[in-house]
């Protein structure tokens, strides 16, 4: 016979589990759930969008913080079938794993982009273009030798000239065509480089020349800042509003846009989303409304490709950003799609080589 | 009471773990793929060992640093005893990434102990602490080391202190109560908390990260890069070699303490 803490215990477990199971409430047709980044981010993105989204076409948008493992989080939701969220932001290097897992519903962009105003680079089928973002070259002014200044990759490799402890992110993405522009290949040709094993070759033989000096391998974007702020590295690599943030506070620090790595996060819909006609318009007002992203723009300086976003935009923030003409112009377009087909290989690579 | 905790077990631990070894051998079909790459590319094995060893070597560290803390706390009257463990408990209150962050201020180049030695003039250039495997070794016996002192502690407080007195009256030397009779009945506590803090740090991956250099890499940093890959299958398989690495370890240090402990309260006079 059941005593009567066994029975409570069975019962918490049952409602434990039943809460679980039932899935997300369908209050009415007026309500969605997105996924994106938690913390300031999040508050960010409440008072610049969907605050204002609310009051002018009554949708209102809950936003669930999830940092790491949101694509983890969302492949279990296709797979179960129970899909909480109706939109979602995509990192840069997530979009091709989803696609490839088919994790994401196809974008109908006769909904968020009738006239063709967005770049096709922002366009892509599963998934619309919402922020720009770069991993440039920081350096810290204060401890450059008297009277020069770093403007390559080629200066980063050049530790004779600009003696001091540097530091890269460890992960092979990104470092392995800054290593093939530093060795003098073209921007345009990176990814035709890299496609081939001498091409990786060549970026990892680069790579031997300044193994040496790097102090620190980082892996959390915090991380890079604090290297810099503390003087732990003079030179590193990092996310660009991180420096605009770390510049603003104080510490002598510019970005080299010069050869950094522009990526494209995404908005996406995930497969079998509850309200995919709610998802589109909400997606439609995050890439499309250049009012909003100009708000946005001042506390995050991770810009988008709302049509008229520079017009009236203040110059001083405008070449702080990495989608302005002449950074753009300075950059290399990440290709997310060669790194989720050659991550696997070159990434054991990567780990071998850093053991050695 | 048994069965609550039992279905709790079976539900949320064993039918997951069991889930895993499926899908390490099942991906969609039966492959053994997964486990074959797992132990030919060299780097799975490389860092499977230095895990081991990185592990090994923290719980002994820890062993070593907590068995007097708590043989002193042990021995205070009962409210002091409170006190101290107290304060051991305090560091333990915060989050592991804090307190690995709060390592790189104490241990960088212009962190506080570089300030202190050439403020003393005791060097010129900044030594290098920081994202180095020392580093990896000190933060990680500070945070596990607590953990280590109140299991040691709580299996010393059991011990009837009046033996080691009974031993001295029946003629043995301070040292020898302590190696023949203290010493064999607290070495199960000790173990116990290696075992713990061994399989803690077998699973470590935040702070070798943070504080350590690019060769403290550990199994679990491998394991989380297929995750965020979604390559659960391959991630479920080096999952399981580290759980059979730390269960096959664990019974080796079991054993080991066994012939210890016999070793210890048998034989004569040193």
């Amino acid at each position: 016979m059941l005593s009567k803490r066994q029975f409570l215990s069975a019962a918490l477990g049952a409602v434990i589990l039943a809460g679980t199971a039932n899935g997300p409430g369908r209050a009415d047709d007026k309500t969605m759930t997105i996924s994106g980044s938690g913390g300031a981010v999040a508050e960010i993105a409440q008072k610049v969008y969907l605050g204002p989204m609310q009051e002018e076409t009554g949708i209102t948008v809950k936003r669930v913080g999830t940092e790491a493992k949101r694509m983890a989080q969302l492949e279990a939701m296709v797979r179960s079938g129970k899909v909480l969220w109706d939109a979602m932001e995509v990192s840069a290097s997530d979009y091709p794993i989803g696609v490839k897992k088919g994790l994401f519903e196809p974008i109908d962009y006769s909904i968020v982009d009738p006239d063709h105003k967005l770049p096709d680079s922002a366009r892509k089928k599963y998934g619309v273009g919402a922020a720009a973002f770069s991993l440039v070259l920081a350096v810290r002014t204060d401890k450059l030798p008297a009277g020069k200044q770093m403007t390559s990759w080629a200066d980063f490799w050049d530790v004779k000239a600009f003696p001091g402890p540097r530091a890269l992110r460890n992960r092979p993405q990104d470092n392995l065509e800054f290593a093939l522009l530093a060795d003098g290949v073209a921007p345009g040709d990176l990814y035709k480089v890299l496609a081939t094993p001498a091409g990786i070759d060549r970026a990892f033989n680069k790579l031997d020349q300044i193994k040496p000096h790097i102090t620190a391998w980082w892996k959390a974007g915090s991380q890079a800042v604090q290297l810099l702020s503390d003087g732990e590295v003079f030179y590193s690599t990092s996310y660009n509003g991180r420096i605009t943030k770390l510049a603003a506070s104080g510490v002598p620090t510019e970005i080299v846009w010069n050869g950094g790595a522009l990526h494209l996060s995404l908005v996406g819909i995930p497969k079998g989303a509850g309200h995919v006609d709610l998802a589109h318009q909400y997606i439609r007002y995050r890439a499309m409304n250049p009012a909003r992203m100009r708000e946005y723009i001042k506390l995050l300086p991770y810009p988008g490709f709302a049509p008229g976003l520079y017009d009236g935009l203040d110059p001083q923030v405008a070449r702080t950003l990495p989608t302005y003409p002449d950074n753009l112009n300075a950059q290399f377009a990440a290709n997310e799609e060669y790194w989720a087909d050659h991550i696997d290989a070159i990434q054991e690579r990567w780990d071998e080589w850093l053991l050695r | 009471m048994l069965w609550p905790a039992l279905v709790m077990l079976v539900a949320f631990f064993l039918l997951p773990t069991l889930d895993i070894v499926r899908s390490s051998v099942f991906d969609p079909d039966l492959t053994g793929r997964h486990f074959e790459r797992v132990f030919t590319r060299a780097i799975y094995l490389d860092v499977f060992w230095r895990t081991i060893r990185v592990s090994l070597i923290v719980a002994a560290v820890c062993a070593v640093v907590a068995y007097p803390v708590a043989y002193y706390i042990v021995q205070r009257p009962r409210r002091r005893q409170f006190l101290f463990l107290f304060l051991v408990f305090v560091p333990l209150w915060m989050s592991v990434l804090i307190r690995s962050y709060a390592w790189m201020v104490v241990l960088g180049r212009e962190g506080l102990v570089n300030a202190a030695l050439m403020g003393l003039g005791l060097t010129d250039a900044p030594v290098k602490m920081l994202f180095t495997t020392g580093a990896v070794y000190v933060a990680m016996v500070q945070i596990l080391l607590p953990i280590q002192i109140v299991t040691c502690y709580s299996a010393m407080s059991e011990i009837d202190l009046d033996l080691m007195r009974a031993a001295r009256v029946l003629g043995a030397g301070p040292w020898q109560a302590v190696r023949r009779v203290f010493l064999p009945l607290s070495l199960d506590g000790t173990i116990t908390g290696a075992i713990i803090v061994f399989m803690l740090s077998m699973g470590f991956f935040i702070t070798p990260a943070l504080v350590g250099g690019r060769r403290d890499l550990m199994l679990a940093n491998l394991i989380e890069l297929q995750v965020n890959q979604l390559n659960w299958g391959f991630a479920a398989a080096i999952a399981l070699v580290l759980m059979a690495g730390t269960v096959a370890c664990v019974a080796a240090i079991k054993w080991l303490s066994r012939r210890l402990v016999r070793a210890l309260s048998g034989g004569g006079a040193p």
